[in-house]
């Protein structure tokens, strides 16, 4: 048992080293990546009751969360989970004995604002006999509740490797024929959803070339591979073209819950365009993207700094030590210059991401 | 409230248990033969802690304890009554009708479990003066969610008075460097006794005029007002003039956070400011004035005499009477509102014990608050 829980304990300790070494990046591989080695952790786990689960599964999220803390998506991931394991205990223990009987004072009638979940499917039947504590078989809790558990990880699992496959299944529904699209960088979300629209419409994408990463290029390359015809712009030339384009679409790193949302350089100088030219800027995110967190955008420093070599290089040897280089790789653009977030849970406005932000995760989450 | 507490001013207080509201509440019914819900209310809101729905709430309470309602349904007759009465004593009801409606919601909406009509009685009357009790604390809470978006040698400007704003820049104060504007809020002045509590402690502080906020919004990072009341359109009621610095701060792209406990939290929709219950046809109304002597149309010759040129002069020669000193008279100054209404979407963010808010996401939390 003891060697198992080096096993994932190891695993954990790889995550936690590949993220701070950047080898995983990217906020949909992180995630993935965070769902397995939670669903080792869990797996291997050993506990009496849900409490000891829950802090276990918290420490293992604040150290990753710590290794590289602008992946905001390993901390959503963690989040979410706490959120499924939460839920499966309730309706485990519900069905077990009517403990839970709702206090009810204002404070409680007030609360009831709250925006809630309407309908859970929870994956564990009321028959379940849940035990806590239990001093004779101290593992008896654990050995009932994980495969219900590791059901609700699965689902976690499933809906991060069908994700890009879910925001595009309306594609064809944001472009109409014959429309010009801009959009910038390469997102494989928005790559999928245009691609998927071009099954159903013939339409014309202009892709800003992103610099200094340029990623621009793949975006363009990837697009007319797929037979969208494409045209690579400069990024200076965004503004310039802006009267001609029917939408943006962009893809985002993270949301936050005041639907604002970080996205790679050069969104902001696009939405800011759009917005002059009354052009709708649609953001097409994964659910994991979610972030419960409203204030990061007052610093600037939470913005991920990505090589200056690419800005000013050694090339240019008698200039770097007489200048700071900087190369911010995130912007962040405000919930006023978006007009709506494509997710795998439907299409949102920025003002109810809040809502979603209050059904995904639990309020005592928010700080690992 | 613990003896360590007593001894200092109340804003340091770290915990503020109205312990002596409930006395204070039943003395003043004692005392007299007949229960005076109005002055029940004024008794307790003398304590400087406690904010008017809350003291609502309380007085409501005592209500309950000296009716001898024998039904559900006289019982809430009475309650409403009593949010009838106290509304009639003051000017401005807002923030404590909706400590009213919250009160009675609440005892329409509780479960009957208890055996007899009595001991629903007392457990209702329980339930309100623990809230009141809890509800105190909601502030400190609000200071806690507000820390995170004050960052360090932040300049924030503020308006009139607001206990939960003194809570939220005292806290703050302790781990960031900020500065504060505040507004002399004419016309009770009450933002000489914010400057006057903030410097006592060291933050450094400057009163601007009321007229000075377009000016002033430049230099600062962002903007945070108190609340009487948070409507359902997502909107706010305030002080005058929380309006204005509304719009001076969206039209310079700085944040405006409102800062509101949730027992304020009101289901009213005004449309304009001319909705909102304290307005009243006096405010804002025109004096009426002698009529007008028949004034002869000018001849058409075209030769304007100068008389408006004399005119000027005349009125620059009167001897300046109180040039020195010139201000409202009280009777000018009751032609001015005392609250006014902020539309939702000049309003950045709303701050309550219940988590941070969109406007957007105050109306939807009301409408699932009140439909049971």
């Amino acid at each position: 048992m003891s060697a198992d829980l080096h096993g994932s304990q190891r695993a954990v300790e790889t995550l936690v080293s590949k993220l701070r070494r950047r080898q995983v990046v990217g906020s949909r591989e992180a995630a993935l990546e965070t769902v397995l080695v939670l669903r080792q952790v869990v797996s291997k786990a050993r506990f009496s009751n849900i409490d000891q689960l829950i802090s276990l599964i918290r420490s293992v999220g604040k150290r990753l969360v710590e290794a590289q803390p602008k992946e905001h998506s390993v901390g959503n991931t963690v989040r979410k989970l706490l959120h499924h394991i939460r839920e499966e205990y309730n309706t485990a223990m519900t069905g077990n004995a009517s403990s839970s009987k709702t206090v009810y004072s204002i404070s409680n009638f007030v609360l009831q604002g709250q925006p809630r979940k309407q309908n859970v499917a929870p994956k564990s039947e009321a028959t379940l006999t849940l035990k806590e504590n239990d001093p004779d078989d101290p593992d008896s809790f654990a050995r009932v509740l994980k495969p219900v558990l590791m059901e609700a990880i699965q689902d976690v699992l499933d809906e991060l490797e069908t994700v890009y496959d879910n925001i595009s299944k309306n594609a064809k529904d944001h472009i109409h024929s014959d429309e010009i699209i801009l959009t910038i960088g390469h997102s494989k979300t928005v790559e999928t959803f245009l691609k998927v629209a071009a099954h159903h419409r013939s339409f014309t994408v202009i892709v800003a070339e992103t610099g200094p990463s340029y990623n621009g290029h793949e975006m363009a390359r990837a697009l007319s591979s797929a037979g969208i015809s494409s045209f690579l712009v400069p990024d200076s030339s965004i503004y310039a073209i802006m009267s001609r384009v029917n939408k943006v679409i962009i893809g985002a790193h993270a949301i936050l819950a005041n639907g604002g949302m970080f996205a790679i350089t050069g969104s902001l100088l696009a939405a800011n365009a759009a917005r002059v030219h009354s052009t709708p800027v649609v953001v097409c995110a994964g659910q994991f993207k979610l972030t419960p967190l409203w204030n990061l955008y007052h610093d600037f420093g939470a913005l991920d700094f990505a090589d200056p070599s690419s800005v000013l290089g050694f090339e240019e040897g008698n200039l770097v030590d007489k200048v700071d280089v900087l190369n911010p790789y995130y912007d962040y653009v405000g919930p006023e210059l978006v007009d709506v977030f494509i997710t795998n849970d439907g299409d949102h406005p920025p003002s109810s991401v809040y809502r979603l932000i209050k059904e995904t995760y639990d309020d005592d989450d928010h700080e690992l | 409230m613990c003896i360590e507490c007593l001894k200092l001013p109340p804003l340091h207080r770290h915990c503020d248990l109205p312990a002596k509201i409930v006395i204070m509440a039943s003395e003043a019914s004692s005392s007299k033969g007949e229960f005076d819900i109005y002055q029940t209310y004024r008794k307790i809101l003398d304590d400087e802690e406690m904010s008017p729905p809350l003291a609502a709430i309380l007085s409501l309470s005592q209500l309950m304890v000296e009716s001898n309602a024998g039904t559900m349904f006289e019982l809430v007759k009475e309650l409403h009554d009593g949010a009838e009465e106290l509304k009639r004593h003051t000017t401005n009801p807002i923030s404590l009708n909706a400590g009213c409606e919250l009160f009675i919601a609440f005892v329409t909406l509780f479960p009957h479990e208890s055996d007899s009509f009595a001991e629903l009685k007392t457990e209702l009357v329980k339930q309100g003066q623990k809230y009141a009790k809890e509800a105190i604390s909601y502030r400190n809470k609000i200071a806690e969610l507000m820390l995170d978006f004050i960052k360090d040698d932040s300049v924030i400007l503020t308006h009139s008075y607001s206990r939960v704003v003194m809570r939220a820049l005292l806290h703050a104060h302790k781990t960031k460097r900020i500065s504060v504007y505040v507004t002399e809020a004419r016309p009770r002045g009450l933002g000489v006794k914010t400057h006057e509590v903030l410097t006592a402690v060291g933050i450094p502080c400057t009163v601007v005029l009321d007229s000075a906020v377009a000016y002033v919004m430049d230099k600062v990072d962002f903007v945070l007002v108190g609340s009487e009341a948070v409507v359902e359109s997502g909107g706010l009621i305030n002080a005058v003039g929380s309006n204005q610095m509304a719009i001076i701060a969206k039209a310079a792209h700085k944040p405006f956070y409102a800062l509101a406990e949730s027992y304020k939290f009101h289901r009213l929709f005004p449309l304009s400011q001319y909705d909102l219950p304290t307005h009243n046809p006096s405010i804002l109304s025109f004096p009426s004035l002698p009529p007008r002597p028949f004034v002869t149309p000018p001849t058409t010759s075209g030769v304007s005499p100068p008389i408006a040129k004399s005119g000027i002069d005349e009125s620059l020669n009167v001897t300046p009477t109180s040039s020195s000193e010139r201000s409202m008279s009280a009777e000018m100054t009751a032609k001015n509102p005392d609250v006014d209404y902020t539309r939702p979407d000049l309003i950045s963010l709303v701050f309550s014990d219940v988590g941070i808010l969109t406007p957007e996401a105050i109306s939807q939390y009301l409408v699932a608050m009140f439909a049971g």
